[in-house]
């Protein structure tokens, strides 16, 4: 008896043996690694997708619908090897993704698989895609391949700690780099480029696929894999819209000027839901405005938080504009983005010293601070040694 | 060393212009031009043919366009450009003058 897994193939499910599915994959990784740098790369996968789609229906009929382990074998000898076309040849990328996949060409499936496990070394990355603010958090959550949420959770915790969370995002922010190029991407994660084209290929069959994993562990991972890969799904269409942007924009490279306005109205907006929310907590009402009777505290930070949402969305959405306006240089977009931040920290740095020197009870509490860490710091260690 | 292997280089060099050939008589998909390749010296396979099929159309020599066919998912159907046209008809009066020279060399 042999196991059956369940594959989708430009846009059908196709039964394959185990066995046969093992050889398929090879074949597909190997295509894509051997194509690596051409141009038309997920095209021609595509093709050579549809083709085997159909040298498989032809092999089907209503008694037979399982595709055997030599069918496969026999339609991929009849596909034959990729040939690269000249000038495009795998292995022309210098980067380690691209030496892994074609370092991978000459080893068998099960040599493939146990290759695609250790994957190309990881580095720290921002990525963009399912990111929340700028993709510093989903991108630490790939580097030790844990849920991005955890990590979200942990930037917040930390933000009580004096602001540390925040800080050490926003210094991260800046100094990351963000994965641009599939390579990067992969070496974000670990995984080779390879197999995470084949995770997106995989993905329309996830239940079936499911199926076929010999163990829990096995499942778990390729469950967690999928809720990434579908999440990254969900926000292709405010990338394609993102990109849309980028191509309509009417341009006017002095747009870039009233960034700088734009993110210090934001920033206010933040500042004044902190504080509201903060007197929420501290005082039942929002800057003295009472609640009314029966409406729970919870109620009211929901309100608020839909309320900033409505604020601030415009706002974000005139910095996109603006953002796009500058047109396509890279430079441009570098130098709006320096622009901003100056002045913002300007900004935050003329608040912060006009609240030193005109509030005592901000000064006394700077004071005090070192002394407050130090007391922590004890806390912590006679909590530990008394555990 | 046979005259086929000899050849492999050569042969491989000409399928471009031989697959140009084939699609500029009508409008054809993968398999029929692997089906009128197979019963030649220059029988291909997919794998070679698709890469090179799509270097063609960057290379702005040919163009297709998606047909339904009568079971299962729809194909493309490969035609001809202008430049494709062209480029094909330099080739076949370059091939002529080779065959010209192979034959009158050599010969008194």
């Amino acid at each position: 008896m042999n196991k059956v897994i369940t594959i989708n193939l430009g846009g059908n499910a196709y039964q394959l043996e185990e066995g046969g599915y093992d050889a398929l994959r090879a074949y597909l990784e190997t295509a894509t690694a051997k194509l690596q740098g051409n141009p038309d790369r997920d095209e021609i996968l595509s093709d050579i997708e549809l083709a085997i789609a159909e040298k498989f229906r032809a092999l089907l009929a209503s008694h037979k619908t399982v595709v055997g382990t030599k069918e496969v074998a026999a339609v991929l000898a009849q596909m034959g090897p990729i040939e690269a076309e000249p000038g495009e040849a795998a292995g022309t990328s210098a980067s380690g993704a691209g030496a892994t996949s074609g370092a991978n060409r000459q080893k068998t499936a099960g040599e493939e698989r146990a290759a695609g496990s250790g994957g190309p070394p990881r580095r720290l990355y921002r990525i963009y895609e399912g990111a929340m603010i700028s993709g510093v958090c989903n991108g630490i959550a790939a580097y030790v391949n844990i849920d991005p949420t955890l990590v979200r959770i942990g930037f917040v915790l930390l933000t009580f700690f004096w602001g540390t969370g925040l800080l050490v995002y926003v210094v991260m922010a800046i100094l990351v780099p963000e994965a641009r190029s599939p390579e990067e991407k992969a070496a974000a994660s670990g995984f080779p480029a390879t197999a995470q084209e084949f995770i997106r290929r995989a993905r329309e069959g996830y239940y079936e696929a499911m199926k076929g994993f010999p163990d829990r562990k096995a499942r778990r991972e390729w469950q967690r894999r999928f809720k990434q890969e579908m999440r990254a799904h969900a926000d292709q269409w405010r990338y394609s819209w993102h990109s849309y942007w980028a191509e309509h924009a009417p341009i006017h490279p002095g747009m870039g000027f009233t960034l700088p306005f734009l993110s210090l109205l934001q920033g206010a907006a933040t500042v004044l839901w902190i504080c509201a929310i903060i007197s929420l907590l501290a005082t039942g009402a929002v800057f003295g405005l009472a609640l009314p009777a029966n409406v729970p505290v919870w109620v009211a930070a929901l309100l608020l938080l839909i309320a900033y949402g409505i604020l601030v969305g415009p706002l974000k959405f005139a910095r996109r504009a603006c953002y796009y306006s500058l047109g396509r240089p890279h430079w441009a977009w570098s130098l709006a983005f320096l622009l901003d931040a100056v002045v913002w920290l300007a900004v935050v740095a003329a608040l912060l010293w006009l609240a030193f020197h005109y509030l005592p009870e901000l000064r006394d509490a700077v004071h005090t601070l070192p002394s407050l860490a130090h007391q922590a710091a004890d806390d912590i260690r006679t909590w530990w040694h008394g555990k | 060393m046979g005259v086929n292997e000899k050849f492999s280089a050569i042969r491989k060099g000409l399928l471009e212009f031989l697959v140009l050939q084939i699609i500029s008589a009508e409008k054809v998909y993968v398999a029929d031009i692997l089906k009128q390749l197979s019963v030649t010296e220059f029988a291909t396979q997919e794998g070679t043919l698709y890469p090179l099929l799509s270097r063609l159309r960057r290379e702005g020599l040919l163009d297709y366009e998606w047909k339904e066919s009568e079971a299962g998912p729809p194909r493309k159907y490969y035609e001809l450009t202008a430049k494709g046209r062209e480029q094909l008809r330099e080739t076949l009066e370059y091939w002529g003058q080779i065959n010209g020279t192979v034959k009158k060399l050599g010969q008194k």
